[in-house]
């Protein structure tokens, strides 16, 4: 062990990492110091997850040292850089489900009473005082997981690795579900943390959100560092050009000029489901694009599966060119008469299946039309695959490897152009831009322009205000079920958008913080 | 994509390994009775198999949609004892035409209420054919203690089960060969195929893209039943009539073979090239272990084991060696 004090709590140097053939890191160093909040940046592929994984021995790299506080170790998995002070919160949910909030938190290492069974009343001491620590105070600790939102799981997942005491917090995309309210408390924990002296290490696509946290941010591309700066140093434009190596222009590609056709191609009518939807009209026509906003889960999630056939007791009227349809199963609702696609909120178990090929997930929501009595039609697959990975500019070594080993932005792209290939007129999205790089959110905008220039109508539900500002035309706001607010022209804008999500009487006085909260993310 | 890459695919890591062990199987044997190695074993091994193989085919497609059927010792028995007992049913002059074809039907709806029960009322798979393996017991009590049926097998059975259309090659082989190339064809290039290897991976992401998993899960638990029960008529042909709990001696071998071919047992991958390979190394397995008898050693050594028992115990141990060295699931990371 040696004597002499290093300067950093962490350094890692020439590491590298190849998977199979393919190069993810090459001799990528890393520091950091107690204390601060470091971010990393670069597109999915560049390398962090990787860099990531090594340091939280989920991996073990090919060369390369990593020294904590000056000594060299070597993780052989992720229970020892868990001894040693690194916890890790993945951009996978990693809680179970079926358990509650405080078996999950204790789940590594649980208080045990003098039997050796598990302590549940010092458990849910220990799940209190972790979730009060990020904010969380409102999460029961005896509630079980899967009854949370989203945003909530995140706020556990995060209390989950604090209740290790880290030395150095790592956060792979763990914000990327917060709501609005969620993520003010995580800042003030975050920057509290790092006071105390733990080093942060941050990821996280969402360029404001560094920029509020950040002091050091380290850029990666293609495997490789490109740059260490001071947060704040750098224009955003120019730590995007760091991050993709070319130009950048703006962000949201021009709307495109639309079919002038008055006929609504959907029209829906007081649709009702439980008490999740109530009342819901709507209409769209060829070539809009139509947002969903508001907070997270006030029924968005709902009509797009509802107007989807999957919603069983759904009630209301719901015309597709002006001829009322029943609508009960999604394969109804991809019928070429009907004509609705629906790119699902969770792509790795909602939109694909992992372990099939890129080829299989792409043709498999079309392949009845590639195929005669019952047998594919191998030559036409082919063409119409070769096609769709062309247009959609999929990143595939080889496309007739598992689709579970591509990037996440090209995940997404796969789910896209598997509902691209049934040709369909109504496009529904649940937010198909979470947690994916710059370069490929700049690619799914363009594409929704164009589909839209084509005719189509698309219904986008996200979770970023920005990204509705700058696609939509229209953008219908939804609280508890029902559609409070519809924002177009200059009335489209961030203020309105967060107003009208709080379900606040318009032109109401908005709180200064809460507006920065939804700032422009790239 | 090249024949041979497509030959090739077919082939997985298991697949190699299972044919590895049958080869080194067979070359222990001759050391011990070098008539292992001829021609005429080897055929009459491909026979025995060829059952096995008819019942492996069917619970084979259940397994790779993420499902079980523990159904097939009874539905065997039911597609046995229901061909021979067709006259019964369908009077002697039909009974006696129609005595294959009614045997499989009957097998296929006890599939069919397994398809019903695990698609549509969604109960789980390992129960729910338990199950109905129970039902079709009773049923089959019943009906050999109600009215003393005929089982002796018809004169086609008997030509189905041991006889040769073409020379050379046992019937119930030929009907394996046929039955296999048609699974290859329909996993590989036929909608259907796709959908049930797409069932096993992620359900979810199947019906989002608007497809009725349920009838994939039906026609899957439909074959599997006509399959035991094809099984069934072979074997009431081949011992010349049906009784009880012919199929008894199958649940094992099966699903051992189709999980030694490297099929998933959780679904969604395996070839069928595997489970053929699995279905030969568990027939030469239990032949091996009734010609050598390796109690006997055992028995120089002072230690005396009844060959039956013995038997049974070193085939399950056998499964279990297989099964650790290399059919556990990778670890994914």
């Amino acid at each position: 062990m040696s004597e002499r004090k290093s300067p950093y709590l962490l350094s890692m140097s020439g590491i590298t990492k190849s998977y199979g053939g393919v190069r993810a890191l090459e001799d990528v160093s890393f520091e950091t110091h107690r204390g601060s909040i470091h971010a990393l940046l670069g597109e999915n592929g560049a390398g962090k997850s990787t860099l990531i994984k090594v340091l939280s021995g989920v991996v073990q790299p090919d060369s390369g040292k990593i020294e904590i506080e000056g000594n060299i170790v070597n993780f052989a998995n992720p229970q020892e850089a868990n001894d040693l002070g690194v916890s890790c919160i993945f951009q996978e949910l990693s809680l179970l489900p079926d358990l509650t909030v405080a078996d999950n938190i204790g789940i590594t290492r649980p208080p045990r009473n003098k039997f050796g069974l598990i302590d549940y009343r010092a458990q849910r001491q220990i799940a209190e005082e972790a979730l009060a620590r990020v904010g969380g105070e409102n999460i029961d600790p005896m509630e079980t997981v899967s009854n949370l939102s989203l945003s909530r799981r995140q706020m556990v997942e995060i209390a989950k690795a604090l209740a290790r005491n880290p030395k150095i917090l790592i956060m792979d995309e763990a914000t990327s579900a917060l709501t609005a309210a969620d993520v003010e408390k995580v800042y003030a924990m975050l920057h509290r943390l790092r006071d105390e002296g733990m080093s942060i290490i941050y990821i996280s696509h969402r360029m404001p959100e560094i920029a509020e946290l950040a002091d050091t941010c380290t850029v990666y591309r293609n495997g490789r560092k490109v740059e260490t700066f001071k947060n704040g140093t750098k224009s955003d434009s120019a730590v995007v050009e760091m991050m993709i190596g070319r130009e950048y222009s703006s962000v949201y590609p021009a709307k495109s000029t639309r079919p002038d056709v008055s006929e609504p191609i959907l029209k829906v009518e007081n649709f009702s489901w439980n008490d999740e939807l109530n009342d819901i009209n709507l209409e769209m026509r060829p070539g809009e694009i139509v947002g969903l906003g508001g907070l997270d889960g006030q029924g968005q999630k709902q009509l797009q599966l509802g107007l989807f056939g999957t919603l069983i007791g759904s009630t209301g009227g719901v015309e597709v060119n002006g001829a009322p349809v029943k609508l009960n199963s999604p394969k109804m609702a991809k019928s070429d008469d009907i004509g609705i696609a629906l790119v699902p909120e969770d792509r790795k178990y909602e939109g694909l299946m992992l372990s099939m090929t890129v080829r299989e997930n792409l043709s498999f929501a079309a392949v009845e039309k590639m195929s005669r009595l019952g047998v594919v039609d191998t030559a036409a697959e082919e063409m119409a695959i070769d096609e769709m990975v062309e247009l959609l500019k999929i990143k595939a070594d080889g496309i007739d490897g598992p689709v579970g080993a591509l990037s996440g932005g090209n995940q997404q792209k796969v789910v896209i152009g598997k509902w691209l290939m049934t040709k369909p007129r109504i496009i529904l999205l649940n937010d198909p831009t979470r947690g994916i790089d710059v370069g490929t959110k700049q690619e799914i905008y363009h594409l929704l322009q164009k589909l839209a220039a084509e005719g189509c109508a698309i219904l986008l539900y996200s979770t970023d205000y920005d990204e509705l500002i700058g696609c939509c035309d229209r953008v219908l706001v939804m609280y508890d079920g029902r559609i409070v607010r519809t924002l177009a022209g200059d009335d489209l804008n961030e203020t309105n958008l967060v107003s009208a999500a709080l379900n606040l009487p318009e032109q109401a006085v908005i709180q200064p913080e809460l507006k920065k909260k939804q700032g422009m993310s790239l | 994509m090249s024949v041979s890459v497509v030959i090739a695919r077919q082939f997985d890591r298991a697949t190699v390994i299972a044919f590895a062990c049958v080869i080194v199987l067979l070359l222990i044997g001759a050391m011990v009775e070098p008539a292992f190695l001829s021609p005429k074993y080897l055929i009459q091994q491909l026979h025995t198999a060829s059952f096995l193989g008819v019942v492996a085919s069917g619970v084979m497609l259940v397994i790779l949609l993420g499902h079980i059927d523990l159904s097939i010792p009874w539905t065997i028995c039911v597609g046995g004892m229901m061909a021979t007992g067709a006259t019964g049913f369908l009077g002697p002059e039909w009974g006696i035409t129609l005595a294959v074809p009614f045997g499989v039907l009957c097998g296929a709806l006890i599939g069919l209420v397994n398809g019903l029960g695990v698609a549509y009322l969604r109960a789980p798979a390992m129960i729910f054919t338990l199950g109905m393996n129970a039902v079709a017991q009773g049923l089959m009590v019943y009906h050999t203690g109600g009215f003393a049926p005929q089982d002796r097998a018809t004169e086609f059975m008997r030509e189905l089960a041991v006889g040769h259309l073409i020379p050379g090659i046992p019937n119930p082989l030929l009907i394996w060969i046929i039955l296999g190339a048609a699974i290859i064809f329909m996993l590989n290039r036929s909608v259907l195929g796709r959908r049930i290897y797409a069932v096993g991976n992620q359900e979810r992401s199947v019906f989002l893209s608007g497809v009725d998993t349920r009838k994939v899960i039906l026609a899957c638990f439909v074959f599997s039943g006509a399959c035991a029960a094809m099984t069934g008529v072979l074997l009431a042909g081949w011992a010349n009539r049906s009784y009880q709990a012919m199929g008894d001696p199958y649940l094992l071998p099966t699903i051992a073979a189709i999980v030694l071919g490297g099929t998933n047992v959780l679904g969604g991958r395996g070839k069928y090239v595997g489970t053929i390979a699995g279905v030969i190394l568990i027939t030469i397995l239990q032949s091996m272990l009734s010609v050598v008898q390796p109690q006997r050693y055992f028995a120089q050594l002072g230690v005396d084991i009844p060959a039956d028992t013995f038997r049974q115990v070193v085939f399950g141990v056998v499964i279990i060696g297989m099964l650790l060295i290399y059919g556990r699931q990778q670890l994914v990371r």
